[in-house]
């Protein structure tokens, strides 16, 4: 709608259609946009704010990380939680909505990077796919660590399987993968591959760990954290993390942040459930 | 149908081009919004709540939508009067839009000196006295909730600056026109109004408050019928402008406030709803007018009879 034709990226409110909108693992749907403006200035792990239905129980907007971004669409992939992903998993091919984007911080590749490890768990699988495609593209070697409660919660393992050169999971029930916690497989990948830098999103909780395992062993690690967004450009504050350059807006100055910065424990994020 | 409504107003010894101001706190200094916004389309920017020092603000969570609104607990996180002027008054002061400065304190004599350093930068048009924070412990809701009070920060910032005073009032009181009176009475140039509600959410899964604070803001569409009958109340008791808010979605909303009183309007909560709410708001009370033939858009403000 207003976004500028110029060479500077610019965050602008776009009109989008669903162009497809499917079920794609147990209570995860997958969401086909035609946003030609923000398809493409977005770069891997920054998100759009979605206004999925309009009225007076939508006020606020919904912030979701662009899974995948081709030609005029973008991809959002989505976890069914609440009134406004429910809203989504039931608006049909040719629903129109609007969104803001591109917006936040995404991953940054460093110089020279070889190997990357991608660590994911649950829906922390949706801002790392354009993430493992790009680093493939640039002929980086990918492992990916993958991690969810059961093999019909696991995302996007086809992206992962043919970006990554290994893909190893982990399942709570051992439906797929080890049994067990994605940390432990973050763990083990550490120790074979020597990446140079370790990418995660997924549970604060397991963000933390595997934060862990990578600064004990000198790896470089950035974090995608998520937070009660309402404006999500950077005016309201309602977004803000802890790090030890003080409180950062996770709408502007994240969502990913350089693990070393990020004081844990002071504030509280909002979790997805299992 | 004339398109040629004339949309200036005045605050005090203030001209805008236009009613239609921003919410402090909703639209950070102004350059948030700047590739959504073209600021030399509004009224006036209100940026956040400034203080001597830095304020940290509250923990996290401090947001919750409710129906029709949203609870905020922010605490009016700012980086202090010296870094403000530095950076967000600086890059203001390129834009071509008048700029009040929302003012906070701890203590009567932290809102004089906010007032007294804002008064010496070029590029500030307007002080908002924010005596109606729900937010924080001390300071803010506590000096808008007892006429004594309001009277004593509006006197204190009054002595230390020529600029047009503006005392952002709180809804959280018994009676509003009484403090009206005692602010105006102290030589406040105009009053805005409302601040947020207090209020609260709980989360029946856990058992526990949303907000990490307990306690927050309600803002939004829900609040307006009661801004509404707040903005009435006020325009009978003071002879001052009113800049009224709260719930403001449309160009109708804010002929309302203004047939209720209101010479200027401030949209807040829409923002977050629509980026380029401002200036759609704007759009639409100039349409508003000119549909109904009217010439200048001050002929709404107390329009509205019983
Ligand atoms: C930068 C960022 C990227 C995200 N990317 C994705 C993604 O790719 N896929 C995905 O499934 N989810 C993602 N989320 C989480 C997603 O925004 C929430 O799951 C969603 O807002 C829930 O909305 P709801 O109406 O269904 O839930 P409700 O619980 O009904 O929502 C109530 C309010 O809480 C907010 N909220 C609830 N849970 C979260 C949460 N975990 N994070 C932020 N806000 C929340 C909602 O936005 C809304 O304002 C992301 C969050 C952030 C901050
Ligand atoms: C996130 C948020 C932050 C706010 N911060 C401030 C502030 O710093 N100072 C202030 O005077 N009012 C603040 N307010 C109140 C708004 O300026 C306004 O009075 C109120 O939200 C009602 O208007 P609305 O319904 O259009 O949002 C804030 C409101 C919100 C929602
Ligand atoms: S969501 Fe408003 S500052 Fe981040």
């Amino acid at each position: 709608m207003s976004c500028a034709q110029d060479m500077t990226p610019r965050r602008c409110l776009e009109r989008v259609s669903l162009m497809a909108n499917e079920r794609v693992a147990e209570g995860v749907g997958l969401a086909v946009f035609a946003a030609p403006g923000v398809a493409r200035d977005i770069r891997s792990g920054q998100f759009v704010h979605l206004r999925i239905a309009e009225g007076a129980s939508f006020i606020l907007r919904r912030p979701f990380s662009v899974h995948r971004a081709a030609g005029d669409r973008i991809e959002v992939l989505y976890q069914v939680l609440g009134v406004g992903t429910r809203a989504l998993s039931l608006a049909e091919r040719g629903a129109e909505m609007d969104l803001i984007g591109p917006l936040g911080t995404g991953w940054s590749i460093p110089e020279g990077v070889a190997h990357a490890l991608l660590v994911c768990g649950g829906l922390g699988a949706a801002p790392l796919g354009m993430l493992a495609e790009e680093l493939a593209g640039r002929g980086v070697a990918v492992s990916v660590a993958q991690g969810a409660p059961t093999a019909e919660r696991l995302v996007a393992r086809e992206l992962f399987s043919a970006a990554a050169r290994r893909h190893e999971i982990a399942t709570d029930d051992g439906s797929a993968g080890q049994r067990g916690f994605v940390t432990l497989r973050s763990e083990a990948l550490m120790d074979a591959d020597a990446p140079d830098v370790v990418y995660t999103c997924g549970p604060e909780p397991m963000q933390r760990i595997v934060a862990a395992q990578a600064a004990r062993r000198g790896i470089a690690c950035q974090v995608s954290l998520e937070r009660l967004m309402a404006c999500g450009v950077g005016a309201c504050l309602s977004c803000v993390v802890s790090t030890v350059h003080g409180q950062r807006r996770a709408c502007v100055d994240g969502p990913v942040f350089d693990a070393a910065e990020i004081l844990w424990d002071r504030d509280e994020s909002p979790e997805h459930e299992g | 149908m004339s398109h040629d409504v004339d949309m200036r107003v005045r605050i005090g010894s203030l001209e805008l081009r236009n009613p239609v101001m921003t919410a402090s706190g909703t639209f950070g200094s102004g350059r948030e919004y700047a590739d959504f916004v073209d600021l030399a389309l509004l009224g006036a920017v209100v940026t956040k709540g400034v203080g001597l020092e830095p304020w940290p603000g509250n923990p996290a969570p401090r947001i919750a939508e409710t129906d029709s609104g949203m609870l905020n607990s922010i605490g009016l996180q700012n980086p202090g009067v010296e870094a403000f002027c530095a950076a967000d008054l600086a890059w203001l002061r390129t834009q071509d839009v008048p700029v009040v400065v929302n003012v906070i304190g701890h203590t009567v004599a932290e809102y004089a000196a906010v007032a007294a350093r804002l008064s010496r930068e070029d590029g500030v048009d307007a002080l908002e006295v924010n005596i109606s924070c729900p937010n924080v412990d001390e300071g803010g809701m506590a000096f808008g909730t007892s006429c004594a009070a309001a009277a004593e920060v509006t006197r204190a910032v009054r002595e230390v600056t020529t600029l047009p005073v503006i005392v952002k009032l709180s809804p959280n009181v018994g009676e509003i026109a009484p403090i009206a009176r005692a602010v105006t009475d102290e030589g406040a140039d105009a009053v805005s109004l409302i601040n947020t509600l207090l209020g609260m959410a709980i989360d029946t899964r856990t058992f526990r408050t949303v907000l990490a604070r307990g306690v927050g803001g309600l803002s939004g569409p829900a609040i307006k019928p009661v801004a509404l009958r707040m903005v009435w109340e006020v325009a009978s008791a003071v002879a001052v402008p009113i800049i009224g808010m709260g719930g403001i979605m449309t160009g109708e909303d804010a002929a309302e406030f203004m047939l209720a009183g209101a010479s200027a309007v401030a949209v807040g909560t829409a923002n977050f709803v629509d980026p380029t709410a401002t200036t759609k708001v704007a759009d639409g009370l100039r349409r508003f007018c000119a549909e109904r033939g009217i010439a200048a858009v001050r002929e709404l403000t107390g329009a509205a009879r019983t």
